[in-house]
């Protein structure tokens, strides 16, 4: 205990003190501090700062800081905080923090700080080798049992490398591995911990993998513990890729060394390159119980009597001519149209049945009636996959594992890349042929995944708002915050935290003219809502701009009721400003007026139920209408009766003169009658 | 339905029937003249103005000599009560008639009758024109109506 402070002591001692600046605070608990970095702790893609528990100010923390342009883990935080198992550091606390030196919201994990150091500083450095007693215990034991937590909450971990392994004490006796939710699966892993198949992927397109990847993963780690140092340090990434093609993974990291057989049994058990027949945890579990099994034999593929010649070197299996074919997509075109790699099955390999696919899938790029340059595009990713069906997706030079997919988009997004290359992969259809190339074996799940290729490519053929690649962003990262720059700092993971976003960009007056809406938040919503609201988004893309706001408003309204909160001045304050041509959608001037008036009133309560149910109010709109035609009617009627009376002049005046002769006919007459009248009665009287 | 053309023969019977009825009426008034001469002495020189439009007049509405001839008979009715309660004889009615007064007064009256039947078409031509006016000025009161109500857009007409 008391070495452990006096190590304690001795880190605080070597931290770098820095002018104070403010802290971020996660959970009004934990206080993470800027001017105090823990560089030794820190991630390749998070920093790491020293952490205090406000409840708790001996506990040892730190905490890890989130880039905003790479999807962490999410789901994995949801489902191993609060874990405390051997083998793993135990992730404390994570959320969204408003993190004073990047001056925005910064998703954030807190990890128990671990009293000892790296197990590795680097890949470059040398340690004391294991010992071959101790190995069990010290480092297996703790390790298999992290990994079996981790299977145990189906995840993986796919950080597994010696510079993640930490000594949680400061006897250095309890091992357990470092953080793996602070980026995207796999993407700060060396090359060399990865398999093959997931080695040929881009870094941020390896995706989560199995747990069949970490336990390859683990047995490169172990071989570097066994042998206290990188035995490839001095290679590159291509190198030692093509290496482990060539020779096998345990060929290519063991080499000649001489080791115990038990050893040699458990790195050629996880070393072993076809995922099938690499150990599984129960063999791992045989293996500590001292059940030996005979040593995996590397099955390498057949070399060709001859090479191909390509690019000046020459190749002898069909896995490293297609791994150089991926990476030099126009050059391996010509050589494929001419037929050299059929008659190279044919003759060097002697796989007929193989030359035989290729010649086909020739041919019908031959024979294509459209764009000849996209049907060799399709020829050669299809080529690539009959000759390593294990391979990830390869298309162009970008190569990715269906499930990182997701990951690489987001990532290319935010970094503003280019990412009409995976677009044009969705809308060629080839994860499809991927899928259809590399069958069902490999992945349980790959019908679903399948699926959801199908629907990406609907998604990137439909435009408007809710659709399109955002659509595809954000279906395919559970974990990514709304990325649209209406929110500002704000961060947005979940649909519950969208509107009070929304609400604190209204509170700031935004532009006039802005929909509290735009192409990300509208994919956000349309990923992340339960309940089917395509409906909606039809509507929202609406051109007319009073039907596609209250498509908005309805939209935001349920949100409002089933997720809260019950007042959000800000917003309703935004909606109510653009509410005009809603309010316009009424024919009657009456009720406009009592609209505008009403709608002050709801703003200040921050209702947007209210509003809503004010401006639908489908009574109200059904009476307007048949107010609005009955008007129509009237106002035609009167029209009508007007041009009637104007084109009536010239009847008029033959009418008048009739009446008028008449009148005086009769004036006449009466006059006459009076007369006699009068005078009879003077005469008689 | 156009009515048809009434047959040649019934405007024959038509015309001919209305020559009896004239013929008759004739006939009636002359066998009058030779008891009331003194009478048909005044009234034939009196009356001639309320003759003259009855012949001056053209056209449909033919209604000159009822009004002039009212007025005309209403200045000669007191002269033919003179004549009847007093002196009925020729050479009365000859003295009356030599009197100026009498035809000034006949002649008088039937100027004013003129001057009502020039005089009325224009004054009901004035009327029509009044009232037209106000219910166009009323309708289009309604429409301004109907628009501060409705809005511009009730003046479109409604899509059938």
């Amino acid at each position: 205990m008391a070495e452990t402070e006096a190590v304690a002591e001795e880190q605080k001692a070597q931290e770098p003190s820095q002018p104070a600046g403010p802290p971020g605070v996660l959970r009004d608990r934990y206080f993470v501090r800027s001017n105090q970095p823990l560089p030794e702790l820190s991630m390749p893609n998070a920093e790491a700062f020293v952490t205090e528990d406000k409840r708790d100010a001996n506990r040892r923390l730190y905490a890890l800081i989130c880039r905003h342009d790479l999807p962490p883990r999410v789901n994995v935080m949801r489902a191993l905080r609060g874990v405390s198992a051997m083998g793993l550091q135990q992730l404390v606390e994570w959320g969204p923090m408003t993190w004073p030196p990047a001056g925005r919201q910064c998703l954030t994990v807190i990890y128990e700080r671990p009293a000892g150091a790296k197990v590795m500083a680097n890949l470059k450095s040398e340690i004391r080798r294991v010992d071959e007693y101790d190995i069990g215990r010290k480092v297996i034991d703790p390790l298999v049992n992290a990994i079996k937590e981790m299977i145990g909450r189906g995840l993986t971990h796919r950080a597994i490398r010696p510079t993640n392994l930490y000594y949680m004490d400061s006897a250095g006796e309890r091992l357990a591995f470092g953080d793996c939710v602070t980026s995207p699966a796999a993407v700060d892993q060396p090359l060399v911990f990865e398999t093959i198949e997931s080695g040929m992927c881009v870094s941020i397109g390896r995706g989560s993998g199995t747990y069949a990847d970490d336990l390859y993963s683990l047995g490169v780690t172990l071989a570097f513990l066994i042998l206290g140092r990188n035995p490839v340090a001095n290679l590159d990434d291509d190198t030692i890729l093509a290496l482990k093609i060539r020779n096998g993974s345990y060929s290519t990291l063991v080499g000649d060394e001489r080791l115990p057989l038990p050893q040699v049994e458990l790195l050629r058990g996880l070393l072993c390159d076809d995922p099938l027949q690499r150990w599984d945890l129960d063999s791992l579990l045989m293996w500590q119980q001292g059940r030996r099994l005979s040593p995996l034999q590397p099955r390498v593929e057949k070399r060709a009597a001859r090479g191909f010649p390509f690019l000046g070197k020459e190749y002898f299996n069909c896995r490293e001519l297609s791994a150089a074919w991926s990476k030099n997509w126009e050059q391996a075109i010509p050589p494929v149209l001419e037929g050299k790699l059929e008659l190279w099955l044919r003759r060097a390999i002697e796989d007929k049945e193989r030359a035989q696919a290729v010649a086909d899938v020739v041919r019908l790029a031959l024979n294509a009636t459209g764009d000849k340059k996209v049907a060799a595009d399709i020829m050669l990713a299809k080529i690539l996959m009959m000759m390593d069906p294990t391979a990830p997706i390869r298309y162009k030079g970008f190569n990715l594992m269906p499930d990182g997919f997701g990951s690489a988009l987001a990532a290319l997004l935010a970094r503003r890349g280019d990412t009409r290359l995976l677009v044009e992969m969705v809308m060629r259809e080839v994860p499809t042929l991927w899928f259809e190339s590399s069958g069902d074996s490999r992945r349980p799940d790959s019908s679903h995944t399948e699926g959801n290729f199908r629907e990406l490519r609907n998604f990137l053929t439909t435009m408007g708002l809710g659709f399109g690649m955002e659509r595809c962003i954000y279906e395919l990262n559970d974990a990514i915050p709304c990325q649209s720059p209406l929110l500002g700092e704000e961060y947005v993971v979940e649909l519950k935290d969208l509107l009070p976003a929304l609400n604190a960009t209204g509170t700031k007056r935004p532009d006039a003219k802005q929909l509290p809406v735009d192409r990300h938040i509208a994919a956000f919503m349309a990923a992340r809502a339960r309940s089917d609201i395509n409906r909606n988004l039809v509507a929202i893309n609406d051109p007319d701009q009073g039907a596609a706001l209250m498509a908005l408003i309805n939209l935001y309204a349920v949100f409002q009721y089933r997720l809260g909160p019950e007042s959000l001045p800000g917003l309703a304050g935004w909606i109510g400003a653009l509410c005009q041509p809603v309010i316009a959608a009424y024919h009657n001037r009456d009720k406009r007026k009592e609209l505008e008036k009403e709608i002050p009133r709801l703003v200040r309560r921050g209702s947007i139920v209210e509003i809503y149910n004010l401006v639908e109010d489908v009574g109200a709109r059904e009476q307007d209408k048949h107010g609005f035609s009955w008007a129509q009617a009237q106002y035609q009627a009167a029209e009508d009766e007007i041009k009637r009376i104007q084109n009536e002049d010239d009847d008029r005046g033959k009418e008048a003169d009739r009446i008028g002769k008449q009148t005086a006919a009769v004036t006449g007459i009466l006059i006459g009658m009076i007369t006699v009248t009068i005078t009879v009665i003077l005469t008689v009287w | 339905m156009a009515k048809k053309p009434a047959p040649k023969a019934a405007v024959q019977q038509k015309k001919q029937g209305g020559g009896i009825n004239k013929a008759v009426v004739l006939m009636i008034v002359a066998a009058l003249v030779p008891f009331s001469l003194p009478t048909v002495i005044i009234v034939g020189p009196t009356m001639l103005p309320t003759l003259t439009a009855y012949f001056s007049e053209k056209g449909n509405n033919r209604y000159a000599w009822l009004c002039v001839g009212g007025l005309n008979f209403s200045g000669v009715v007191p002269t033919l009560f003179s004549l009847y309660f007093g002196v009925h004889t020729m050479d009365e009615a000859l003295r009356l008639l030599s009197e100026g007064g009498v035809l000034m007064w006949a002649y008088a009256t039937a100027g004013i009758g003129w001057g009502i039947y020039k005089a009325m078409p224009p004054m009901v031509a004035n009327w029509l024109s009044f009232s037209t006016e106000r219910r166009v000025a009323g309708l289009k009161a309604a429409q301004r109506k109907l628009i501060e109500d409705w809005g511009d857009d009730v003046a479109k007409k409604a899509p059938k």
